[in-house]
């Protein structure tokens, strides 16, 4: 399992560089080749024993964060977010620029407000980025425009839940690096790639299909759990604890049916707990692998994960590991999803 | 020791009002070798004091107590209800891990939020309300119960120079107080001094006014924090690094203030001044009302995010109200 190190890197969508040399460099060595795309995509295949049918596996690499976009005259940064980022989860909270420069979004203090703007919601056209100097000119040696942001969360894990940034989806990562750990070769060949830019709009995995022709593909995500108090059960997408989930449709993308009762009839015989993803706001690469070259039918296997795209969410340590053992499965009766 | 050590070192000892002790024992062990005695009144302030030769006495006042939450209800399934204690914005509290103490000691929660993937719509439109504030305690191995504190999780760190973390309200005070008495060592004093590190300021508890009555003294010296970098309209904007605030207003004697001022640009200390027309929203308020009256001035450090688990401070700011405390110390006489 490689959360800790994952999620603590930074690498937020247009910059998955760190998360990329460090995957590749855990990985060269167990696979049958790797290389990097023109987009930024790491793909890593393990040949199959007869020639013949493609197996692929996919994870993205990148996280929600923001990009600096004004150095101020007082020295305070500018920012806009990269992905979809609640406003009401950036106050107070620690950042770090350009993988060295640490700051401190702040927010006037509560003693300063009137009433009626305790509750108003931030605008991010009004935060900014403290960095401890106090001009444009000493911020500029420090920072440029475009560099971008992320929270600094460190990850950790206690009554066998993690907590910690980008589970979305470091945990699909680290999902595809443990099976690079674990499998033995297959008769047909697996590729797994480690994609970037879905956060802004399913990017990397445009042109993965055309790339690799795959039969298949199973998108390994880290998906909302949407089980928070206030929520009403019957809203809930899915529930930690219950088991990987399992979608059967989401924006762009009705998953292929044979996909979804090949998926869950494997984790039903092998008593793997799994649950459906209830709900079917978002999407996946599972719909651009879908819609690109002639079509790959592509299932989407997700551990649910609370609270994401904000500083810390939170995961079942056995959601995750019933995620490896699940696509392990997978991979074992592969030969069921060329039929 | 530096400064910046003992300001990471006082920020990351967790003490919400009224559960002051682990920062008390702290500071005790900081400030020790530098007085004659410490002990605690019944409130839970620990004073330091430095004797004189008797003819008057001084107290220097910082509170130790910081805001935080308490857990005011456990619900089903790994999450419980919180409050506040003292003035936290909802702004600067979500999607951030927590400390709880409880008897057992020391767990994990993380105050949630919901991803926006799964909002309504008619929610995003304002902050959500005290009662949907939740911490997750599904993370934590111990029991947690109702009452028990919290404090945001945070280390402090430093930023270019500066010290960022929680707390900094007003352990930066209390770090300028451990300094101050470093500083005066060698030297001294007439007064009997007095180094008072009060509890629960942050919720207008009895900390700081219990002592006042009971120490019976003659001059008192609060120090707290005040808003840098915010301009707030027709007040002058007060800057981090640029030294102390003297406060003036009605809750400070202003002949003890004129004196101050005067004793630190003899000694080429820099000061900033800030209007507190009513309150000064410290313990000074309460300090200068007790017994027949004490002549009282209010000495602020400036912060940032005041309240917030990303306050900060420049400790050459700490630094310059240890030695303004230092220098007044050492000039008060009969």
């Amino acid at each position: 399992m490689y959360l800790k190190e994952l999620t603590e890197i930074g690498g937020v969508s247009g910059d998955e560089s760190r998360v990329r040399d460090f995957i590749a460099s855990k990985i060269k060595d167990k696979v049958d080749e790797t290389h990097v795309d023109k987009l930024g995509n790491l793909i890593a295949l393990k040949k199959g024993k007869k020639n013949g049918k493609r197996f692929l596996l996919a994870a993205h690499m990148d996280e929600i964060g923001f990009m600096v976009t004004n150095i101020e005259d007082d020295g305070t940064l500018s920012f806009s977010p990269i992905g979809g980022v609640d406003p009401r989860v950036v106050p107070g909270k620690r950042v770090k620029i350009a993988d060295k420069v640490t700051g401190v979004i702040g927010y006037k203090a509560i003693h300063l407000q009137k009433k009626e703007e305790i509750f108003k919601v931030p605008a991010f056209e009004n935060l900014r980025i403290y960095i401890g100097t106090d001009s444009k000119e000493a911020s500029s040696k420090l920072v440029n425009i475009g560099d971008s942001v992320v929270f600094t969360t460190e990850y950790r894990e206690e009554n066998g839940r993690a907590t910690g940034k980008a589970f979305d989806d470091r945990a699909g990562c680290s999902v595809m690096m443990d099976l690079i750990d674990n499998i033995d070769r297959y008769d047909f060949d697996v590729y797994f790639a480690f994609l970037v830019q879905e956060e802004v709009g399913l990017r990397g995995s445009a042109v993965i299909a055309e790339q690799i022709q795959p039969d298949v593909a199973i998108v390994l995500e880290g998906t909302t759990a949407g089980d928070n108090p206030e929520v009403p059960e019957y809203k809930w997408a899915t529930h930690i604890g219950d088991g990987p989930a399992v979608t059967f449709m989401h924006r762009g993308y009705v998953v292929s049916s044979k996909v979804v009762q090949n998926i869950m009839s494997i984790a039903q015989k092998n008593g793997i707990p799994y649950q459906a993803k209830r709900r079917t706001a978002g999407g996946t690469d599972a719909a651009r692998l879908a819609g690109t070259w002639r079509g790959v039918p592509s299932g989407v296997i997700s551990v649910p994960s609370r609270y994401i795209h904000s500083p810390v969410s939170m995961i079942d340590l056995n959601d995750y590991h019933n995620t490896v053992g699940l696509v392990e499965k997978i991979l074992d009766e592969g030969e069921v999803f060329f039929k | 020791m530096d400064i910046k050590k003992i300001l990471v070192e006082l920020s990351n000892t967790d003490g919400p009002s009224g559960y002051e002790e682990a920062v008390l024992q702290k500071i005790e062990k900081l400030i020790a070798p530098y007085v004659d005695r410490t002990w605690r009144n019944s409130m839970s302030t620990l004073i330091a004091e430095k004797r004189g030769n008797g003819k008057g006495k001084l107290g220097v006042f910082a509170h130790a107590d910081e805001v935080g939450f308490v857990i005011s209800k456990i619900e089903e399934d790994g999450f419980a209800r919180i409050e506040v204690t003292g003035g936290i914005d909802p702004k600067v509290s979500m999607a951030q891990r927590v400390k709880i103490y409880t008897r057992d000691g020391a767990t994990s929660g993380v105050i949630g939020f919901l991803a926006p993937h799964l909002q309504k719509e008619e929610d995003r439109k304002s902050m959500p309300h005290p009662d949907n504030i939740f911490a997750d305690i599904s993370c934590s191995e111990k029991r947690i119960r109702v009452g028990d504190v919290s404090v945001p999780d945070v280390e402090a760190c430093e930023i270019n120079s500066k010290i960022s973390g929680k707390a900094l309200d007003n352990r930066s005070g209390c770090a300028s107080l451990i300094w101050a008495a470093k500083m005066l060592q060698k030297i001294r004093n007439e007064w009997d001094l007095y180094f008072i590190f009060s509890s629960e300021e942050e919720i207008a508890g009895p900390g700081a006014r219990t002592i006042a009555y009971e120490l019976n003294l003659d001059k008192a010296i609060v120090v707290d924090v005040t808003h840098a970098n915010e301009k707030v309209p027709g007040y002058p904007l007060i800057k981090l690094g640029e030294g102390p605030v003297l406060t003036v207003g009605p809750m400070v004697d202003k002949s003890f203030k004129d004196k101050i001022s005067e004793i630190c640009s003899r000694n080429g200390l820099k000061t900033q001044i800030e209007p507190a027309p009513i309150h000064s929203g410290t313990d000074a308020d309460e300090v200068q009302i007790t017994r027949i009256g004490i002549s009282t001035t209010v000495v602020s450090i400036p912060l940032l995010f005041m309240h917030s688990p990303v306050e900060t401070v420049d400790p050459k700011d700490v630094e310059e109200t240890a030695r303004l405390i230092a220098v007044v110390a050492a000039e008060m006489e009969v």
